[in-house]
C-alpha cells in the first residue's frame, strides 16, 4: 500500500488530492507505519519475538518471568542478587574478558529486576547480534557465581539499599506494597531485607536459577536490525540446552488489604504520600479505561508553573491553591492484581486539602466526568504510549514486557482502537468498579501528622449523593 | 455512621465474601432506602465490553504493516524563494519530529546585553499572532499528540516538536508562529525574567557544575568574546533585557537565510508546501514595508582562541542524601577544530579514546570502562570523583576539554594528573584502544540516531552548516579510516595551543597556570606515564 501511495504522489503534483486518496484507502485498511512483530516458539518453550526495522543497531534481551514475587520470606532478595552477579563472569569467560568483549563491540549490557520480571539486555550494532545473544545465553546459563564475588556484591547491595532509602518515592512505594499486599510475596521488597542479603549463599542463587530460569518462562526479544529467522536460529543454537525441569511454579494469589502505614518524621520538610486502590491485573480489559482515568488525574510539579490549560483539573487546583509540590498518578499492574492511585509530595499543612481535592476528583471520575475531558485524556494517552516507542531499546522493552504480560504483542492499531473504544460511561463504570466505596491503601513518610485520618479517607471514597 | 449501619455493612461484607469474589462484592449502600428511593444499580462485574488484553480485539480492519528497510533514508532539501532551506527525511513510526534550526545563540550577542538567547529559550512556544496565549497553542499541539521544546547551544537555537504525522500542517504552522510571529508581550517577558532569575538561583544551589563550568571554560578559551560569551544570562542583565532589545535581535538573526526547517518521518512535498505557506507567504512580526532594503547586522567575527584561566573560589553545594564529600572542579581545554575540518573525525576518535566518566556509575559493561581516563586516571587515583573528556565543535573552531572533580585538598594533584594525561595524548596509541574507540564511536553515532529527535537535529544542523546532510554511513567510513598517526597528529596540533583552564570550588590548592602548562608539554624522549608514580598512594 505504501508503494501505491508513493507512486500516486509522484504522478500528481497536487498534495491535497493525494491525501484524499490516502484517507480513502485508510477507510478500509489501516496502514500501520511500523514493522510487524513476529513470534516463534522453540521446542523447549522459549518465545522469540522481533520487530525488524532494518536499522543499523539493535537491542536484544531476555525477559524472564521471575522476580521478587516468586520469592518467600527466607530467600527474598535472591532475584535481585542474581542481577548483580550477572556480569561477574561465567564458566567460559572472566569478568574482564566479558567487559572487554562488550566494550570492544561498542555494545552495552544492562539488567534489572522488578517484582514480576527479570531482564537482561544488550544494545549493539546489527552485525553483532549473534555475539550479543551468545553473551546473554552465557550469563544466564553459566554464571560462575564465585564465592569472593558473592561476598563483594553483598556489600554493594547493602550500599544500594542506602541509596534506595534516600529516594523517598521508592521508600513510599515499598511501604505501599508492604501494606496493600501484607502477608503475601508482593508485599516484599525487591532488594530483600538486610538479614537475607547477609546470608544468601551460592546454593540459594543456583537453586533460584534452576527453578525459575525455565525456558517456558523466557522470552528472547529483539528490535532494530534483527532478522526474525536469524534470531530464532541463534536462540536454537544458544538455548537448546535449557530444559523445563519444573513444570508448574506455584503462583499464589496475592490478597489486597485496604490499610495504611505512616512513618512519621517531623524533621523532614515535606511529606511523601501514596494513596491507592486495588487495580486490575495485566490482561484485564479494564486497564485501558483505568489508564484513561489515570491520564485524567495526570501529573504535575511546581516547575511546570500555572498550567491553567493542563488537562488535569487536579493540576490546575494544585497550582492555584498551592496544594502540593508535585503529584503523579500511577497504575501499577501485576499478574492478577494491581495498584491504581496517586503519589504526592506536600508541605505538612497542605496534606488535608490535597487529599480532599484528590478524593473529590476521584469521585468525579466515578460519577460526572465529561465527554470532552475523556476525549482529551484519550488523545494524551495515545501520545504518551506511542511517543515513547522511539529507538530500538524502548521497542524491545515493550515487546519483552508485553510477551510476558499478554503472551503476545498488542499491535499499534489495536491499542489505538482499544483507547478509541473508551467512552465516558466506560470510564465512569470502571472507576465505580475499582474506586467507589473501596478501601484504599495509604503509605506516608515524613511530617504526616496533618494527613487525613484513615477513616476519613475511607469515608471520602463514596458520596452520600449522586 | 451509626452502629446499626456499621453492622449491616459488616454483614454485607461477610456475606458477599462467602459468595466468592466475582459476585458483586459489596451491596450498594442503601441509606436512602427508608425514603423509598432505590439506589442506582452498580456494575461491579464486567464493565469494559472487550476481550482481555491477551486476546486480539475482534472486527479490527485488516492492516498492512510497513516492511521497507532503511533504503529510503534520503534527506531531501529544497531552497525556497527567500533563501529558507527545507529538509526532510522519512522514518518508521506514527510520529514525526519537525522543527526549526537557527544560526543564533549567545556567540552573536556581543552588540546586545548578553543573555538574550537565555530569555528566548524561556519565551519559546509562547503567545503568537495566531494563538492568543500559550495555552491555546499547546491545546492545538495536544490535538495532534504533540510535544514541544526549545534548546540552544552557543551558536544554534533549535525549536522542535514531535507529533502525530497526520498533524503535520498544524505543527508547521505552530513552528512558524513561534519563530516568526511571537507576541512577546510585557507579561510574558516579565515571567521569562522571573524564570531566568529562578534558574540562576537554582543553578547556584545545585551540586551539578557542568553548565557553569562550560561557560567558564569557553570564557577562558575565547577571552569572553564570540563563543566565550556566556549561555547563562549574567545577573546584571536580567533586568536590562526588554522587548525592544529582543525584537531587534530577532529581526537581525531570525532571517530566512539563517534558518533551516527540518522534519523526520514526513513526506517532502507536502512539508515544503506547508513551510512555503506559513514561513514565506506569511510575514514575521518584525516585517515592515521597507524590509526589502533592510540588511541584518550580524556579528560575523571568527572566534579567536586565546586560552587563559578563569576561576571562582566558592562553596559547591553537596549532593543531598549522599555521602559524597564537597568537591572542587577543574576543566582543562585545548583548541581542537571546527566540524568542517579534515581533522574533525580524528578528534572525535581521540575524545572517545580518552572517554572517562564518574567514579560511581550504574549499569553493566559498555560504559567505556577501558578508556584512558578510567584506566590511567580514575582507577589509579581513588580520590578523583570524575574525569570526563568532551569535544565541542563549532563552525570555525572547536574546544577539547577534560573535566575533573575531587575534594579540595586533592585539587592540585587532580589538575596535574589531568594536565599530564592530556600531554600524553601525543604518545603512543595502542592498536587495541584505537580499534575500540573507533568501534565505540561508530556504535554511539548509530545508537544516537535511533531516536527521531536526534535525527532531526542532525539533519537540521548539517543542512544549516553545509546545505546538505552527509549520511551516517559517510561518517562510519571516515571513522574507519582513522590511524594512530592521525590521532597523534591532532593531539600534537591541539597541544601546540595555549591551554584554557576553568576552576570552581575551594581553590586554595590549585596549581598556577604556568605549572599546568608546563605539565602538558612533555618531553617526548622521557618514558611517559612513569612520572605519575609520584602520586601513587
Amino acid at each position: 500500500m505504501l508503494k501505491v501511495a508513493t507512486t500516486l504522489r509522484l504522478i500528481s503534483k497536487q498534495g491535497n488530492q493525494v491525501r484524499c486518496l490516502a484517507t480513502a484507502v485508510g477507510y478500509k485498511q489501516a496502514l500501520v507505519n511500523v514493522p510487524p512483530t513476529r513470534l516463534s516458539v522453540l521446542d523447549n518453550g522459549i518465545r522469540v519475538a522481533t520487530e525488524d526495522s532494518g536499522a543499523a543497531t539493535a537491542t536484544v534481551g531476555l525477559w524472564i518471568d521471575a522476580g521478587s514475587r516468586y520469592e518467600n520470606s527466607k530467600n527474598n532478595g535472591v532475584a535481585h542478587f542474581l542481577e548483580h552477579m550477572a556480569f561477574k563472569g561465567t564458566s567460559k569467560r572472566s569478568q574482564t574478558d566479558l567487559e572487554l568483549l562488550v566494550e570492544n563491540m561498542g555494545a552495552h549490557l544492562n539488567a534489572y529486576t522488578s517484582r514480576e520480571q527479570t531482564v537482561f539486555y544488550a544494545k549493539c550494532l546489527a552485525n553483532d547480534v549473534s555475539a550479543a545473544v551468545e553473551i546473554l545465553a552465557d550469563i544466564i546459563q553459566n554464571s560462575s557465581l564465585a564465592e569472593p564475588e558473592i561476598e563483594r556484591e553483598r556489600g554493594v547491595i547493602l550500599r544500594e539499599m542506602q541509596d534506595v532509602e534516600s529516594n523517598l518515592q521508592e521508600v513510599v512505594f515499598d511501604h505501599l506494597h508492604a501494606t496493600a499486599f501484607q502477608g503475601t510475596p508482593l508485599g516484599q521488597t525487591i532488594l530483600g531485607p538486610t538479614k537475607n542479603i547477609k546470608k544468601i549463599s551460592k546454593a540459594d542463587l543456583q537453586n533460584y536459577i534452576k527453578t525459575h530460569y525455565q525456558p517456558a518462562r523466557i522470552v528472547l526479544a529483539g528490535a532494530g536490525g534483527v532478522e526474525h529467522e536469524k534470531l530464532v536460529e541463534l536462540a536454537n543454537k544458544n538455548f537448546s540446552g535449557l530444559k523445563n525441569t519444573v513444570t508448574d511454579v506455584e503462583l499464589p494469589h496475592c490478597r489486597y488489604t485496604g490499610s495504611e502505614i505512616r512513618v512519621r518524621d517531623d524533621s523532614m520538610p515535606l511529606a511523601h504520600v501514596a494513596i491507592a486502590v486495588e487495580g486490575a491485573g495485566w490482561t484485564d480489559a479494564d486497564n485501558i479505561p483505568l489508564m484513561v482515568a489515570n491520564t485524567l488525574i495526570g501529573a504535575w510539579d511546581r516547575s511546570q508553573g500555572g498550567g491553567m490549560n493542563n488537562a488535569s483539573f487536579l493540576a490546575r487546583a494544585a497550582s492555584a491553591g498551592n496544594l502540593c509540590h508535585s503529584f503523579q498518578s500511577f497504575n501499577t499492574c501485576y499478574k492478577d492484581t494491581g495498584l491504581w492511585g496517586i503519589y504526592f509530595v506536600a508541605e505538612p499543612l497542605q496534606l488535608d486539602d490535597m487529599v480532599h481535592n484528590i478524593q473529590s476528583e476521584w469521585m468525579k471520575l466515578c460519577t460526572s466526568v465529561t465527554d470532552s475531558e475523556v476525549l482529551r485524556a484519550k488523545n494524551l494517552l495515545k501520545t504518551n504510549m506511542l511517543l515513547q516507542l522511539d529507538g530500538t531499546t524502548p521497542v524491545c522493552e515493550d515487546i519483552g514486557r508485553q510477551m510476558l504480560c499478554y503472551n503476545r504483542r498488542i499491535p499499534v492499531h489495536e491499542l489505538d482502537a482499544r483507547i478509541e473504544a473508551v467512552t465516558v460511561q466506560n470510564v465512569r463504570d470502571v472507576c465505580y468498579k475499582y474506586l467507589y466505596d473501596r478501601c484504599p491503601v495509604v503509605a506516608a513518610v515524613g511530617p504526616t501528622e496533618g494527613l487525613t485520618d484513615y477513616s476519613r479517607i475511607r469515608a471520602g471514597m463514596y458520596w452520600l449523593r449522586v | 455512621m451509626s452502629h446499626v449501619t456499621d453492622m449491616k455493612y459488616l454483614f454485607n461484607r461477610l456475606f458477599s465474601m462467602k459468595n466468592g469474589f466475582n459476585a458483586h462484592k459489596y451491596a450498594v449502600r442503601s441509606y436512602s432506602k427508608d425514603i423509598g428511593k432505590s439506589a442506582p444499580i452498580v456494575n461491579r462485574g464486567k464493565v469494559t465490553p472487550l476481550p482481555p488484553l491477551s486476546e486480539p480485539m475482534p472486527d479490527l480492519p485488516p492492516v498492512v504493516y510497513s516492511t521497507s528497510k532503511s533504503e529510503d533514508v534520503v534527506t531531501e532539501v529544497t531552497v525556497l524563494s527567500n533563501g529558507l532551506r527545507v529538509a526532510s527525511e522519512k522514518k518508521f513510526g506514527q510520529f514525526c519530529t519537525a522543527g526549526v534550526v537557527i544560526d543564533s545563540g549567545p556567540r552573536y550577542e556581543v552588540a546586545y546585553p548578553n543573555g538574550i538567547c537565555h530569555f528566548l529559550e524561556k519565551l519559546s512556544f509562547g503567545a503568537t499572532h495566531k494563538y492568543a496565549t500559550r495555552d491555546v497553542m499547546l491545546k492545538e499541539l495536544e490535538r495532534h499528540g504533540g510535544i514541544c521544546d526549545c534548546q540552544g547551544s552557543r551558536d544554534t537555537t533549535v525549536y522542535a516538536t514531535s507529533a502525530d504525522s497526520k498533524g503535520l500542517e498544524a505543527v508547521t504552522q505552530v513552528l512558524a508562529e513561534v519563530t516568526l510571529r511571537p507576541q512577546l508581550s510585557e507579561e510574558e517577558i516579565e515571567s521569562a525574567r522571573q524564570a531566568v532569575a529562578f534558574e540562576l538561583e537554582t543553578l547556584s544551589m545545585r551540586p551539578e557544575q557542568e553548565t557553569i563550568l562550560m561557560d567558564m571554560i569557553h570564557g577562558a578559551a575565547y577571552k569572553k568574546n564570540t563563543l566565550g560569551l556566556p549561555k547563562i544570562c549574567p545577573i546584571e542583565n536580567v533586568h536590562k533585557i526588554n522587548r525592544n532589545i529582543i525584537l531587534n535581535y530577532l529581526k537581525n538573526h531570525y532571517t530566512p537565510d539563517r534558518m533551516v526547517v527540518a522534519a523526520v518521518g514526513v513526506d517532502h512535498e507536502p512539508f515544503v508546501e506547508f513551510v512555503q505557506k506559513y514561513f514565506v507567504d506569511m510575514k514575521p512580526t518584525w516585517h515592515t514595508p521597507d524590509s526589502s532594503t533592510f540588511t541584518p547586522a550580524v556579528d560575523k567575527s571568527i572566534a579567536q582562541y586565546t586560552g587563559g584561566m578563569e576561576q571562582e573560589d566558592c562553596e559547591i553545594p553537596l549532593y543531598p542524601g549522599s555521602d559524597l564529600p564537597e568537591l572542587s572542579h577543574v576543566v582543562i581545554g585545548l583548541e581542537s577544530c571546527s566540524h568542517g575540518d579534515p581533522d574533525f573525525v580524528a578528534t572525535c576518535v581521540l575524545n572517545m579514546m580518552m572517554g572517562g566518566g564518574g567514579s560511581f556509575s550504574a549499569g553493566g559493561p559498555g560504559k567505556g570502562m577501558y578508556t584512558r581516563l578510567y584506566t590511567n586516571v580514575l582507577n589509579r587515583y581513588h580520590w578523583m570523583f570524575n574525569a570526563t573528556a568532551y569535544n565541542h565543535a563549532y563552525g570555525d573552531t572547536g574546544l577539547f576539554c577534560v573535566h575533573a572533580a575531587s575534594p579540595p585538598a586533592r585539587i592540585y594533584d587532580t589538575t596535574i594528573v589531568i594536565a599530564r594525561e592530556l600531554g600524553n595524548m601525543i604518545g603512543k596509541v595502542g592498536e587495541m584502544e584505537l580499534r575500540r574507540a573507533k568501534t565505540q564511536l561508530q556504535s554511539m553515532l548509530l545508537m544516537n540516531l535511533e531516536a527521531r529527535p536526534v535525527v532531526f537535529e542532525d539533519v537540521g544542523r548539517q543542512v544549516l552548516a553545509t546545505g546538505k546532510r552527509k549520511p551516517p554511513s559517510f561518517f562510519i567510513n571516515e571513522i574507519e579510516k582513522i590511524t594512530a598517526d592521525d590521532i597523534t597528529r591532532v593531539a600534537r596540533r591541539m597541544l601546540s595551543t595555549r591551554p584554557a583552564v576553568a576552576a570552581r570550588g575551594k581553590l586554595a590548592n590549585l596549581p598556577s597556570f604556568e605549572e599546568i602548562q608546563s605539565n602538558m608539554t612533555l618531553n617526548n624522549d622521557a618514558p611517559q606515564g612513569r612520572r605519575l608514580n609520584l602520586f601513587r598512594a
